[in-house]
């Protein structure tokens, strides 16, 4: 698909806006976790919402997953979806400073901590860059150690279609892979493009 | 008004507002000090502002998950973006007494709490926040749900039980109204047959005496043809033997009168089992030992099964059963010849095995055998009436739902292991003592 709903110049804008943002994130986790992160260049596209399951798949590839979705709300609005597609709980536990036995209920509070954590710094990066305002609501488990072709169905998707930005995480020297994906529905990109627009006015 | 005079009023408005607001609602700097506490807070956890303000907050309450908040609230200072915990995963951030001291509750305030970045001079985030929302009430009402949903999956599991002991129970009651008709029939039939078979069998035996006297009489007569002078008299006689052949026809007479009996007699036997299979003829319940029972049917078919298979006897200690002793026996002997019948020749000897053994209120007598089990289609007919699977003439197909009825007459069972080519296993299940009900 192309990007038809964002011009050319608005998205090389994006592009830029995510690599900056994203720098900055990096910066940010690896203050809180106290480790080096790392994490792949943002890649931008437009999706039907029919694809994003299958998008969601190949980016985390076939195996077992779990999965954390969080709003964020304001002048940019959509959804960022984290997949955790390898981790060890007890290497995370041991970053955010969770005691040592790990029940059910703490490790998937885990889950929503890390999530929390790299949303807000990516998302906040951006919209920084962008000076829009946004905050984020709770985060929630979407799904918990489910086959990736579960992580989301088709069906519970309520856009027509989506711009969907993907950023991969690892660390260094821990077991964790995890794939960040921001979705925001057609009728907000609109706001998108207007402070996309403002940002390369302003350059 | 002036400006700073509104301002000033603004300001007082906010902080009281902070002050009663139905959430609970305090900030800490990042070394952990509280700078804001507000009512609520101080309510449930009965500390004041003034005991609060100034102090450390891990200080005052050192049950904090201290290494966890810390991180979490410097995440918040670091990233100058909000963080959550849930009530579903983390129940409570302070333990408060929930306020439902009198009507049952939980027993802490369910939480959720948010943690937000405060930029205060406007620029580095200098507190964080934290505003407490009570969710008490929502779990003990998702509590319930739980336990509705619970009680509602435990019934529509014990419901599907329900449902599938129903249809046993129908497939019973189909089996059981399919044996009381054919009984019905069976004991027609019999009684039917029986007259022509009784006058049939007695013309038989006169007929068997004349033709041994005509024989006898013709014997006779040959033995006198030496005299008989007349040579042409004596060609026609001879004409006449060559003829009707006369040799195998006096062999043979005896012959085709014993076969004839021997049909009768066959003919008799399938009346008999019929009029058991109806049971037209009742004897007396009594209290039996099985074990002595089983002994006694095997003495009786013994020569059925003595050349076919080696017998092993594995008996338990039965107490003594209320029963129709002689209709086990039948049921048992039919298991027996069953077994003994089912072995394999070309492979040899087989081997039946009797075992009996005794389970709370129940006995059981069991039948195996090594020979060539049954199909899933033979099992599902066992117990249907004329239904065999032997060369005809050799069983009635009667055995089998002649020992169901009379297996269910005791309200007991017969469970049934067979896989073609391993051999099969018989066990009847027998009640120690019959429902008072449906004693005679």
């Amino acid at each position: 698909m192309t990007m038809d709903f964002i011009s050319d110049d608005q998205r090389e804008a994006l592009q830029e806006v995510a690599n900056i943002g994203m720098g900055q994130a990096g910066a940010s986790i690896a203050q809180v976790l106290g480790e080096f992160v790392e994490l792949s260049v943002p890649q931008i596209r437009a999706v039907d919402a029919a694809e994003i399951p299958a998008a969601l798949v190949a980016l985390a590839g076939d195996g077992i997953a779990s999965a954390v979705r969080q709003a964020f709300l304001g002048e940019l609005r959509g959804e960022a979806i984290v997949i955790f597609s390898e981790h060890s709980a007890h290497d995370l536990a041991e970053l955010m400073s969770y005691g040592d036995a790990l029940d059910a209920p703490a490790s998937r509070e885990l889950l929503l901590d890390i999530s929390n954590v790299l949303v807000g710094a990516c998302l906040g990066g951006i919209a920084e860059l962008l000076r829009a305002e946004i905050g984020f609501s709770a985060p929630s488990l979407l799904a918990d150690q489910v086959s990736t072709h579960q992580l989301l169905q088709a069906e519970a998707i309520a856009a027509r279609c989506a711009l969907l930005v993907e950023v991969r995480f690892g660390l260094e020297r821990r077991v964790f892979r995890c794939h960040l994906i921001i979705l925001m529905a057609e009728d907000a990109v609109a706001a998108l493009q207007r402070a996309l627009d403002r940002f390369i006015e302003e350059l | 008004m002036t400006l700073p005079a509104a301002a000033a009023t603004s300001s007082a408005l906010l902080e009281s507002l902070v002050e009663r607001i139905d959430v609970g609602v305090f900030a800490v700097d990042r070394a952990g000090t509280v700078a804001l506490w507000n009512r609520f807070m101080a309510v449930h956890s009965g500390k004041s502002s003034t005991a609060m303000l100034g102090q450390n907050l891990f200080a005052m309450f050192p049950e904090l998950p201290r290494a966890w908040l810390e991180k979490k609230l410097e995440s918040v200072f670091v990233l100058g973006n909000s963080a959550f915990t849930l009530w579903e995963l983390r129940p409570y951030l302070f333990r408060f007494p929930h306020d439902r001291p009198i009507t049952r509750g939980l027993d802490a305030m369910r939480q959720n709490v948010t943690f937000l970045p405060l930029r205060v001079a406007g620029g580095e985030i200098s507190l964080v926040c934290g505003t407490i929302f009570d969710y008490t009430e929502t779990a003990i009402a998702q509590c319930r749900l739980h336990e509705a949903i619970a009680a509602l999956n435990t019934e529509k599991a014990a419901q599907g039980v329900l449902i599938g002991k129903l249809e046993a129970a129908q497939n019973q009651l189909l089996q059981s109204e399919k044996m009381a008709s054919i009984g019905q029939l069976a004991a027609g039939v019999a009684h039917e047959i029986n007259n022509p078979v009784g006058f049939v069998n007695s013309n038989l035996q006169s007929l068997k005496k004349y033709c041994e006297q005509m024989l006898h009489l013709i014997t006779t007569y040959q033995a006198a043809e030496a005299q008989i002078a007349d040579s042409e008299l004596l060609a026609r006689i001879a004409g006449l033997k060559q003829t009707l052949d006369i040799d195998f026809l006096q062999e043979d007479l005896p012959e085709l009168i014993r076969e004839s009996e021997d049909g009768l007699l066959r003919i008799k036997k399938i009346v008999e089992d019929l009029k058991d299979f109806s049971h037209v003829d009742e004897s007396e319940w009594q209290y039996a030992d099985l074990n002595a029972g089983l002994d006694s049917t095997l003495n009786v078919v013994w020569s059925e099964v003595k050349y076919k298979a080696t017998v092993d006897k594995n008996y338990g200690q039965l107490p003594a059963v209320e029963c129709l002793a002689a209709q086990l026996n039948q049921v048992f002997m039919n298991l027996i010849v069953n077994a003994a019948q089912a072995v394999d020749e070309s492979r040899g000897m087989g081997s039946v095995t009797l075992s009996t053994g005794h389970q709370d209120e129940w006995v059981w007598v069991e039948v195996r055998d090594n020979g060539c089990g049954m199909s899933e289609d033979v099992k599902r007919r066992i117990f249907e009436p004329f239904f065999t699977t032997k060369p005809v003439g050799k069983g009635t197909g009667l055995g089998m739902s002649v020992s169901y009825n009379i297996v269910e007459k005791h309200h007991g069972r017969i469970e049934i292991d067979s896989h073609p080519g391993q051999g099969s296993r018989f066990r009847v299940w027998l009640p120690v003592s019959q429902p008072a009900a449906t004693e005679p």
